[in-house]
């Protein structure tokens, strides 16, 4: 069984929001709604200063706090891993999204039921990539089995060392190359 | 702000319901002639949780258009959301039960009372457990939170009972001077323990040293200020030590006693004092929603 996960390169990344967009677009999102949203870090003292562009989604953490917070089962993680939420069980409280470390769930303000990235979940199954990744005018994502050595994210996590955003909040599955 | 006024409102009523359960119990104890007291403080908690609960099925918009959702609430066992529904129902049958007999005017179920006593404390600690457990929000991720909201919780039920009582009943409120004591040991165990959490939790994060700053300098400080701390805590706190001090001085005097005997009461230090504590549980988690700061993960 798989284990999905992606590295995200922000050295790549520059910031132009197709990701968003495609993402809007597989998942029929309004313009104002967005699961994938984006942060800008300077660091450094002037003038040797680097400024990054940090796109972050949910993370489909292993042991997901918004997963256990959920009153309802309706987040609950597939045998992949991959996070997800039954649209037809969450009743809207929001406990996930006060619980998510990484702000990465949005409201729809149709339904009332609270989203986020599923991992393209439905074209996964097709063998296809999610949206975000196949569209990246830079290549900067990557998308894969984390528990196959072979496959291209195990081997990019390795040859870049790529780390989750903060390993000590939990265990994260996107990887970050910064 | 993902969780805002409708939700504090919610944890204040849970907290006040609780609150006011307790006090009946305890004044149907110690004071059996103090109906009122008991009475009222009946009556008003299960429709103070109602409303709440009300609250709740409002914030909750996915449920409240499709309302049979409401049931998988009782599905999670890791979730203090669904451990607390178990909590709030068992406390709401008990509640609801005992307010049915006050109206009945029959003789309550003695066990019935004493689930209810143990559910009211468990619904008021699990208003605080909520926010608790949620590491992602350090200002809430404290031991002490939890503390904090049963002392007010218990606070603004004294204070809830009271109010109504003393406007249906003028001179109950002066007989039930051990109530008044425990009130001003509350409010002042209060103002411990907010500071106390204040100082702990802003040393150890720097998101929740944020919230802190927000509350005690920032954006939320006039409301910190003025609205928790002078009116919902110092100014109870200075009119209820001065009447338990002034009661102390009638019933020494002869000139006092015959006060006492005519019944020449006044309600208005109480009705200060208790809507001050009402506004003061409400704004307390008004604040700790409004200045959460979540974990900076950057």
């Amino acid at each position: 069984m798989a284990r999905y996960g992606m590295v995200i390169d922000t050295r790549k990344c520059v910031g132009c929001y197709a990701c968003r967009v495609s993402c809007q677009m597989q998942n029929e999102l309004p313009v104002e709604e967005s699961y994938i949203k984006f942060y800008e870090k300077e660091t450094g003292v002037f003038p040797n200063v680097k400024n990054e562009i940090i796109p972050v989604q949910c993370q489909h953490c292993e042991d997901a706090p918004c997963v256990s917070v959920c009153p309802t089962k309706a987040t609950y993680t597939t045998k992949e891993g991959i996070v997800l939420v039954d649209a037809d069980k969450c009743i809207g409280c929001k406990y996930c999204m006060v619980a998510c470390h990484y702000g990465a769930r949005t409201q729809d303000h149709n339904t009332g039921v609270v989203e986020k990235c599923r991992f393209c979940a439905e074209l996964v199954a097709e063998g296809k990539q999610p949206a975000c990744v196949s569209t990246c005018i830079s290549n900067a994502r990557i998308f894969g089995d984390l528990d196959d050595p072979n496959s291209e994210v195990s081997k990019a996590i390795v040859k870049m060392n790529a780390q989750p955003l903060r390993p000590d909040l939990g265990k994260a599955k996107i990887y970050y190359v910064r | 702000m993902v969780w805002g006024t409708i939700i504090a409102a919610y944890l204040f009523l849970a907290g006040l319901s609780a609150g006011a359960f307790l006090t009946s119990s305890y004044a149907a104890r110690k004071y059996p002639d103090a109906k009122t007291v008991r009475i009222v403080g009946r009556l008003i908690s299960p429709i103070l949780m109602g409303i709440g609960l009300l609250l709740l099925i409002v914030d909750a918009e996915a449920g409240l258009k499709d309302p049979l959702r409401f049931i998988y609430l009782f599905t999670n066992f890791s979730s203090v959301m669904t451990i607390g529904t178990y909590f709030i129902s068992f406390f709401m049958m008990a509640a609801a039960y005992i307010a049915l007999m006050e109206l009945l005017k029959k003789d309550t179920n003695k066990i019935v009372e004493y689930v209810g006593i143990v559910f009211a404390v468990a619904t008021a600690i699990y208003t605080g457990f909520l926010i608790g457990v949620i590491g992602a929000v350090p200002l809430w991720n404290t031991a002490i939170l939890p503390i904090l909201f049963v002392v007010s919780a218990f606070s603004t039920g004294i204070a809830g009972t009271m109010l109504v009582s003393a406007i249906l009943d003028k001179k109950m409120i002066h007989h039930v001077m051990s109530i008044k004591k425990i009130h001003l040991t509350l409010l002042i165990s209060e103002v411990f323990l907010i500071f106390t959490m204040f100082l702990i939790t802003s040393s150890t994060n720097e998101s929740a040293a944020q919230s802190v700053g927000m509350l005690l300098s920032g954006e939320y400080s006039p409301l910190f200020w003025v609205g928790l701390i002078v009116i919902g805590l110092i100014v109870p706190i200075s009119i209820e030590a001065l009447e338990l001090w002034n009661s102390k001085k009638i019933h020494q005097s002869q000139a006092g006693l015959e006060v006492a005997a005519s019944g020449s009461y006044g309600i208005t230090a109480t009705l200060i004092t208790e809507s001050a504590v009402l506004a003061g549980g409400f704004i307390l988690r008004y604040l700790l929603l409004a200045a959460a700061v979540p974990v900076i993960f950057l």
